[in-house]
């Protein structure tokens, strides 16, 4: 019923079938912005967050998608600026999982922060001493370039494309894309810093606090870097997952273990850096505070089993694994180190928000425990089912994957040739 | 306080920047419809989005390359390759060709008084032929190379045909008739060098014909064409509806 909207040359599955698989979703969004709502309306008295316990639950969402969309912003550096020709196949699905990632992270931050009618009051009266400024300045300015640079997707939709003007204005929109590419470098470079950097200054909880390079801590380097890592790794899972659930080739052979191997040579410098700063923090900086590093680690279930967790299994493992040729290019493999990555920087981002505000620092402190109320966790439910509903029709309607259409496809086996040539005599 | 400028110049700058990006991308637009350009940049935008088996350079048909992808939209006018590989070929002996053929299933005749007539060749006729529907351009209008030529309605499918040259239409015809269009050069004289010709036009067709069948082949099984044939006369009526749309877009170069 919908085929005149899909991209012509390949199959989706049929529209009872595609409102199946949302219908769900759909649920869970409603529920979501059903507790969203709830906290609009009533105030964070409906959370489990108080004054000590600020960052929680979607802090922890808001920094790890935007790790996890930073592929979008590098992809488009590696294709427009270094001119990575391969990484045209999955650029599209990057912008759309880039815009997905940062537009659900600005959701929650505008439930988190409150006050949405006040949105325009960071930028008219902005505090230009605090690392969140810059972070709000960046990741807002990145989310117009994200829907600039998703507009020409949309716009070559199969009807869409009919209308001349848009096409006009998508081809020319196009050509000017290398400019948006820089820009977006640009500001993610910042914005991915800052929220490390914004850790990293917090002279209050010895945990986090880092020294570093100039006015900026170590982990305003690590979280540029960390993120660069991870994007790369996301596309290459959720083009391996659309794969999956599609029955559908998407990109050539080459291109996920091009991703894998782009992610790989990022991560050993991410690995090595963090590896250098934890030793100058347990020998350096966390004695300077008053503390030893073991302390920080006394307080169940944040042992130490954590920072080697992070470190070694959701970060070297996968990089000697995505740099290996042999070991990349089997799926097998691939995959799961795939996965480990994205999981890692979830985990760093877990650490420095939750682990952070639930160390004591004070002689009278305690060790703070919080759990999400269910008014958080549905509005962070309601981010998960928004990007995929948006993926998901993206998908239906649009030309994520350009290479999809050339490459051969499983045809319904029902399907039998049939008779159109008749023999001349 | 020159932080503060310095911090907040540096963001609004950014945000200047991202406005100037958008603004030139609408005047540019708006610059390509007032030159009348907006046709040929509606092809340049698809032409990339056809697939890669859609996309071959004529000179693969000939041989002189193996695989070759096209960069210049099906335009040889311009293309340096092209008039580099026609120098090298031997002098072609005797009278013009009698029609000349362009790659979205078009044929030009020229006509003694200056003007071209532009039908659909066998295998375009064969697709597009008892259309529900009809949409010829008027006489007086203009066509552009690679915009739309005329519209066909055919089971549910709007089919485009390219137009094959620069022209004003002088006259329209149809199906029954053989031909389509009758267009009038708009500066002094047509300019052919884009489309197939001669020795080209043959193995073109064989690949066509090789394309129809192997898009319509069952999974994991090579398509075959045991003793060549013709089309049947009407293929929309022998496939479902969605190999019938693939099948236009590939061999119409619809995006």
């Amino acid at each position: 019923m919908d085929s005149q909207l899909m991209p012509r040359g390949v199959r989706r599955c049929s529209l009872p079938q595609f409102l199946l698989w949302i219908v769900p979703w759909c649920a869970l969004l409603v529920f979501g912005l059903y507790g969203a709502g709830l906290c609009l309306v009533k105030g964070l008295n409906q959370t489990n967050m108080d004054n000590r316990f600020a960052f929680g639950l979607w802090i922890f969402l808001d920094l790890t998608v935007i790790a996890l969309g930073a592929g979008a912003f590098f992809t488009g550096f590696l294709l427009y600026i270094l001119k990575k020709k391969e990484l045209k196949a999955v650029i599209n699905s990057a912008v759309v999982i880039g815009f997905i990632c940062y537009s659900g992270a600005v959701a929650a931050l505008l439930v988190d922060v409150g006050q949405p009618l006040r949105f325009w009051f960071t930028f008219w009266h902005p505090n230009v001493h605090s690392m969140l400024t810059e972070v709000t300045f960046c990741i807002t300015c990145y989310l117009t370039v994200l829907f600039i640079e998703y507009v020409p997707i949309v716009l070559k939709n199969r009807k869409l494309r009919q209308i001349p003007s848009f096409l006009v204005f998508e081809f020319e929109l196009h050509k000017l894309m290398p400019v948006l590419a820089g820009v977006g470098t640009f500001l993610s470079f910042f914005h991915q810093g800052s929220l490390g950097g914004l850790y990293g200054v917090l002279r209050g909880r010895p945990f986090a606090f880092r020294d570093g390079f100039a006015i900026w801590p170590s982990t305003f380097f690590l979280f540029i870097l960390s993120a660069a890592a991870a994007g790369p790794c996301f596309i290459l899972l959720t083009t391996w997952a659309v794969s999956k659930i599609s029955g559908r080739q998407l990109v050539r052979p080459g291109v996920l273990p091009l991703l894998g191997r782009i992610s790989g040579i990022l991560l050993v410098p991410y690995i090595l850096l963090k590896s250098v700063d934890t030793l100058v923090w347990i020998d350096h900086t966390a004695p300077a505070r008053g503390f030893a590093a073991h302390q920080f680690y006394a307080w169940k279930p944040f042992g130490e089993w954590m920072l080697f967790a992070e470190i070694l299994i959701f970060g070297l493992l996968p990089a000697l694994i995505l740099l290996g040729r042999r070991f990349r290019e089997r799926t097998g493999l691939l995959i799961p180190a795939a996965v480990l990555v994205c999981l890692g920087i979830a985990m760093n981002r877990f650490v420095l928000t939750v682990q952070t505000l639930a160390l004591p620092t004070l002689p009278f402190d305690g060790f703070m425990t919080y759990l999400p109320s269910w008014q958080e966790t549905a509005t962070f439910l309601a981010v998960v089912a928004y990007g995929v509903l948006l993926y998901s029709l993206s998908f239906r309607y649009l030309v994520l994957f350009p290479q999809e259409k050339d490459l051969p496809q499983p045809r319904p086996a029902h399907e039998r040739e049939r008779a159109i040539l008749e023999p001349v005599c | 306080m020159l932080s503060h400028f310095i911090f907040l110049g540096l963001f609004y700058t950014v945000l200047a920047i991202i406005c100037v990006t958008v603004a030139a991308a609408f005047v540019r637009a708006f610059e390509d419809f007032r030159a009348r350009r907006a046709e040929a940049v509606c092809w340049e935008a698809t032409f990339p989005d056809l697939p890669a088996r859609d996309r071959v350079c004529r000179h693969e048909f000939t041989g002189e390359f193996k695989h070759r992808t096209c960069d210049r939209a099906f335009d040889c006018r311009e293309c340096q390759q092209h008039a580099a590989l026609v120098a090298r070929r031997p002098a072609e002996a005797g009278p013009a060709p009698e029609r000349y053929y362009h790659r979205g299933h078009t044929w030009v005749q020229p006509e003694p008084d200056g003007t071209v007539t532009v039908g659909l060749d066998p295998l375009g006729e064969s697709l597009a032929a008892g259309p529900e529907a009809l949409e010829l351009p008027e006489a007086g209008a203009r066509v552009q190379l690679n915009g739309p030529g005329w519209y066909a309605r055919k089971r549910g499918v709007r089919l485009r045909i390219l137009a094959p040259l620069d022209g004003e239409v002088v006259a329209t015809g149809g199906a029954d008739q053989g031909w389509y269009l009758k267009l009038k050069p708009l500066d002094g004289r047509f300019e052919m060098r884009h489309l197939l010709r001669g020795a080209e036009v043959q193995p073109w067709m064989a690949r066509e014909m090789e394309r129809l069948h192997g898009a319509l082949a069952p999974a994991g099984q090579a398509a075959t064409m045991a003793d060549g044939g013709m089309p049947v006369a009407d293929i929309a009526a022998a496939i479902s509806r969605e190999d019938w749309e693939a099948l236009c877009g590939d061999i119409f170069l619809l995006p």
